[in-house]
């Protein structure tokens, strides 16, 4: 027999639990009968287990509202607790802001409902108390429009329940319903319409956009065809329908009305930029859980109902939710869910539109990776199939890929691939040897090969690619060292490579850095300059350490000391990130590794990096390959994660000196008390108040003081650290928007022919077709004359037709804006700054969109 | 999350019998720990490879090879640590059981790593599961050491007249020869000389043992392209450390 614990977990499931049988009408029959004996003995453990599966497991929460119906039948009281604690929840959830919360509980309130275990118009009044509020704050006088994320929320939850009980509360209590319908569309028609450009997976979709709806929209026309089609869909079980004789005669509990928080008032008129700060932080704080992909043509995936689409999604979302770190759970109930059709696409959709959202993914990347991995083996004549068709029309549109999408896409698939040997039909691609150096398919395939070159190595990736040789064009260099002192072969000696050879003697003897750094300073710096030496040294340290990642830090750690007293300032900051990149030229992942090192040890500034970021060299591959983007998000993300740990800190610190306060003045009491009680008995010593007793409370109160004094004193230190680290970030994001409005507007075409990215793209295609006319007797260099002949003959082969400026224009803005949305929270404390140093009047228009864009501000001026 | 199927005081299925304090503390130190431990790791597996890996869980601080105490080279397994406790959550959740240099890999928390523990406690100097184990994993060295002593011994009692122990056919899964070398098994090229891991020269430049496929031998010298010269002559276990590898007692 099994346990009730595990009835209930697995009822739905195929599982040993509940034998051969798969009707749900059985499986809530068996998990019934066990439960009502066990009631007696243990009701609490039953009512939080219940509730747990309810919130956890919610794509079962139909089984689990029928059972409760069942069990209201002999046991009123256990189900007025349930009840009870539901509203509480609820409660707690709304006053937490916790969302997932929320939405699940009205939908098991709906199920209760169904089961005939609350009034239909308890559930109106939930309904009601949450569209009012919700009108309340988008209403421009009496509430804060900036807040509309909250709002939009609370009426996606009163939609989200009607595929669960539509039919139930229309039959029942048709004109309250009707009412909260009628509320809901007028609230649709006050708000505002959701326009997020700037967290679209596709760069054209804001030129496409205007007129297709926003996710409420969406929803709210999903849910209008649901019910003209008299509330009826396949993907909600319905068991409570198998049970309805006998729940009728259930008794309806009592729901305590729920309360919406009080909304953040604000003064009517806020400012543009106060109205984008706070939009940004509801817009955090209820963000919205899916943001469509449509990867595949309406022709390949499930012919589905729009609103069994939405039930789908959201089953799965939950899934994913719940059984982060569970994999085998994950997968098993992902592919398991109660519907009575195949959703393999759908799935696949769901997946990726997580993987690739904006501005991030509710967990870290490798999580769906993982859970693609799983799915692939759990489904292996069907899953495979579906991800290598996402891939493949994902590839297909990639030119339009969001910069930040693409980047994750890359390490995605590449890490994917090292799960399953490496496999791909690379041949379906091998034309991107065609296109042009900068296409974005042809650099996504080369990224895709780094990164698996860099799981693996060189040569298990060329034999990878067997079938489509041409494509060992595309790999990364075999990645040695580029050691210029090397004494290996026939190469000339200089008196270089002596100092060098020196050095490296000194390091093997374990000299101390203060020796080196006399050397340098006395035999080296004065003879040879500062270019010499620090070429000596910088490439002679990093070719000792060259031999792995510890080998690197062992050698920063004992002689950073001698490169930072070479390097004290940003200029030489600069030129020694040169010299590193240099060394590691052929190594793109040993070079990035190693600028992060020396921005650890603070041995270069992030300031200089970015610098280094936008020397000449640089810019000409911005298009071209991740490497420096990868070495300024490596830079960026270090200093981010220095503000994020010193706030976690200091919050802890924080808890510290409260408690530190109290142990200390409670341990002061006990001092005073003890005091007094030996000067009351003066000359007549008490028993157990001795003078050593006497001593230990001293010391006691002492000690607790003096850890009070010291907590203060490092959240001093922390603060001081925090106030240094949030400078050196506006320093950085200043820097950085300068960098990228200076390269830019020296490359952007001028806004009147490039006003729109649509237009930038057109700019060349235009400019060609000029060519094409009069270019008859017309010498082409040879890069050229490849792409010209493609165009000659029509189209590339994917319609690619970006001339080399034009993309590196649509890359770099493609950076900007995934920068700026990454650190968004970071950058609004400074936007009035940037808005005087930056983005003045005279800034492109494209780049002031992609800024704004990326932070989610309204372009007022576009 | 997820609570409903975990049972969340089972932390680790193993316990390190090194760890000087009690069940208690190992615990306790397993909660805190921003160290993960990496097992079933290929031989020649490099740090740059954990460190693409791994990084994908977050920033990492510091990886420690696991080495085969006597010959001072890598045997299977490495420690991370990174700066964050959540991203060492993460690298448990997300990496355990996933692919790297086509093992599969698995990562539990650790109680931190001290001097010391980077060697092998095998008796060999390896991982004690690399003594014991039957089967040929080109990865880890071919046979376990226990095997490779007794063929060793059957060697010296018979000769096969090949000379080597090339004679004795690695037990591979069929599949795999089936791609004719395309999709290659772990480790069975490895030490080609153009490899990035070239660069390790002198820690792997003993790892002469090859299984060389076809292609590959053109470019490599005749010494080489015999499958020998294997590690497992490398040492005749004289080792007097006779301590338990717990690791090999994880389900």
């Amino acid at each position: 027999m099994s346990s009730w614990r595990d009835l209930l977990l697995r009822i739905g499931d195929k599982s040993p639990e509940y034998g051969t049988s798969s009707d749900f009408k059985d499986h809530i029959e068996t998990c019934f009968g066990v439960l009502r004996r066990e009631l007696e003995h243990s009701e609490d453990e039953i009512l939080n287990v219940l509730l747990d599966c309810a919130e956890q497991l919610p794509h079962k929460i139909p089984l689990f509202g029928t059972l409760i119906g069942l069990m209201n039948l002999e046991n009123e009281d256990f189900v007025r607790k349930v009840v009870e604690k539901t509203q509480t929840n609820l409660q707690d959830g709304l006053d937490s802001g916790n969302c997932n919360r929320i939405r699940i509980l009205m939908r098991f309130l709906t199920v209760l409902m169904c089961s005939k275990v609350i009034q239909p118009s308890s559930l109106v009044v939930v309904f009601e108390t949450l569209l009012s509020s919700a009108a309340t704050t988008v209403d421009e006088e009496k509430g804060n429009p900036s807040w509309q994320a909250c709002a939009d929320f609370y009426i996606t939850c009163i939609l989200s329940c009607l595929p669960w009980g539509g039919a139930e509360l229309m039959e029942q209590v048709p004109e309250e319903i009707e009412r909260v319908m009628v509320g809901v569309e007028a609230y649709l028609s006050i708000r505002r319409h959701a326009s997020d450009t700037g967290l679209s997976f596709f760069e054209d979709d804001d030129e496409t956009e205007n007129g297709e709806k926003d996710f409420l929209e969406d929803l709210w026309s999903r849910v209008q065809d649901l019910s003209n089609n008299g509330w009826k869909l396949d993907s909600v079980p319905r068991p409570h329908l198998s049970f309805e004789a006998q729940l009728v005669a259930g008794k309806s509990h009592e729901f305590v009305p729920i309360s919406c928080p009080e909304q953040h008032h604000s003064p009517s008129t806020l400012s543009v930029i106060n109205h984008g700060q706070q939009k940004h932080e509801a817009e955090l704080k209820y963000p919205q859980r899916i943001r469509r992909l449509n990867i595949f043509p309406a022709s390949k995936a499930e012919d589905l109902q729009p609103i069994d689409r939405f039930v789908v999604e959201e089953y799965l979302l939950d899934v994913l939710f719940f059984f982060n770190g569970s994999r085998k759970e994950c997968a098993s109930f992902m592919v398991g869910l109660p519907v009575p059709f195949r959703y393999e696409y759908l799935m696949a959709e769901t997946i990726f539109s997580q993987l690739l959202m904006l501005p991030q993914p509710p967990f870290k990347p490798i999580y769906y990776t993982l859970v693609i991995i799983d799915l692939c083996k759990a489904l292996p004549g069907a899953f495979p199939a579906v991800v290598a068709g996402a891939v493949r029309a994902l590839f297909e549109k990639i030119a339009d890929l969001d910069m930040e999408c693409q980047t994750r896409l890359i390490l995605w698939f590449s890490h994917h691939l090292s799960n399953f040997q490496f496999i791909w039909p690379w041949e379906e691609w091998a034309y991107v040897l065609d296109l042009p150096k900068w296409a974005p398919q042809r650099v996504f395939v080369q990224e895709v090969l780094e990164r698996e070159v860099r799981l693996s190595y060189w040569d298990k990736v060329k034999q990878s690619i067997e079938n489509a040789p041409g494509l060992e064009e595309l790999l990364p260099p075999k990645g040695g060292p580029n050691f210029i002192f090397s004494v290996e072969g026939d190469r000339e000696r200089t008196e270089q490579h002596a100092l060098s050879a020196d050095l490296c003697n000194m390091v093997k003897g374990r000299a101390a850095a203060r020796e080196i750094i006399t050397w340098v300073e006395e035999s080296v710096l004065p003879i040879h300059g500062l270019e010499v030496t620090l070429k000596v040294v910088v490439q002679t340290l990093l070719d000792i350490g060259s031999k792995s990642f510890t080998h690197l830090i062992t050698v920063l750690e004992r002689y950073g000391q001698v490169i930072a007293k070479l390097c004290p300032d940003q200029d030489k900051h600069a030129m020694l990130i040169a010299e590193v990149g240099y060394y590691w030229k052929n190594n793109a992942q040993m070079a990035a590794i190693a600028i992060d090192r020396m921005m650890g040890y603070r041995l270069v500034s992030n300031l200089a990096i970015v610098r280094w970021v936008f020397s000449p060299e640089n810019i000409d591959q911005f298009h071209t390959s991740d490497h420096p983007w990868e070495v300024l998000r490596n830079a960026v993300s270090k200093t981010y994660n220095r503000i994020s740990d010193l706030r976690k800190e200091i919050s802890s610190l924080k808890k510290v000196i409260i408690s530190a306060e109290e142990a200390a003045t409670k341990a002061k009491v006990e001092l005073e008390a003890a005091e007094s009680k030996l000067s009351l008995v003066d000359g007549e010593p008490v028993v157990g108040e001795t003078p050593s007793k006497l001593t230990r409370f001293k010391s006691n109160a002492e000690k607790k003081k003096e850890e009070e004094v010291s907590a203060r004193e490092s959240l001093e230190a922390k603060d001081a650290l925090l106030a240094r680290a949030l400078d050196e970030n506006k320093a950085l994001f200043l820097s950085l928007y300068k960098n990228f409005s200076i390269v830019l507007t020296e490359r952007l075409p001028d806004p009147s022919r490039a006003g729109t990215l649509r237009e930038l793209k057109s700019t060349h295609a235009d400019s060609m077709a000029v060519d094409l006319e009069e270019s008859a007797a017309m010498e082409v260099d040879n890069e050229n004359s490849r792409q010209k002949s493609q165009s000659n003959g029509g189209r590339t082969s994917n319609g690619y037709n970006i001339g080399e400026k034009e993309q590196w224009c649509l890359s770099t803005l493609g950076y900007v804006k995934a920068f700026s949305r990454q650190y968004a929270s970071e950058i609004w404390p400074h936007i009035e700054k940037l808005e005087a140093e930056v983005l003045t009047e005279n800034t492109h228009p494209l780049f002031r969109k992609a800024v704004y864009c990326g932070l989610r501000r309204p372009n007022n001026q576009a | 999350m997820a609570s409903l199927f975990k049972d969340p005081t089972k932390l680790s299925a193993y316990r390190d019998r090194r760890f000087s304090g009690s069940q208690e503390d190992f615990e306790r130190a397993l909660l805190a720990s921003i160290t993960v431990y990496v097992g079933n790791m290929s031989f020649y597996t490099t740090e740059e490879q954990v460190y693409e890996l791994f990084s994908r869980a977050g920033e990492i601080k510091k990886i420690i090879m696991g080495l085969d105490k006597n010959t001072k080279t890598p045997c299977g397994f490495c420690f991370v640590l990174f700066y964050s406790r959540e991203d060492a959550e993460d690298a448990v959740k997300y990496i355990s059981g996933t692919i790297l240099d086509d093992r599969p890999i698995r990562v539990d928390f650790d109680w931190g790593f001290q001097e010391g523990r980077q060697w092998g406690r095998g008796r060999s100097g390896g991982q004690v599961r690399d003594e014991y184990r039957t089967d040929y994993d080109p990865g880890r060295g071919g046979y376990g050491k226990l095997v490779q002593r007794e063929l060793e011994a059957q060697r010296q009692l018979v000769d096969y007249g090949a000379g080597s122990l090339g004679s004795f056919p690695p037990v591979m899964p069929p599949q795999y020869g089936r791609h004719g070398g395309s999709h290659g098994h772990g480790g069975s090229y490895r030490r080609d000389y153009h490899r990035k891991r070239h660069r390790d020269d002198d820690r792997h430049g003993h790892e002469t043992s090859k299984r060389i496929s076809d292609h590959e031998s053109r470019r490599i010298s005749d010494h080489d392209s015999r499958p020998e010269k294997n590690p497992r002559f490398r040492e005749s276990g004289d080792s007097d450390d006779d301590e338990e590898d717990d690791r090999k007692r994880r389900s």
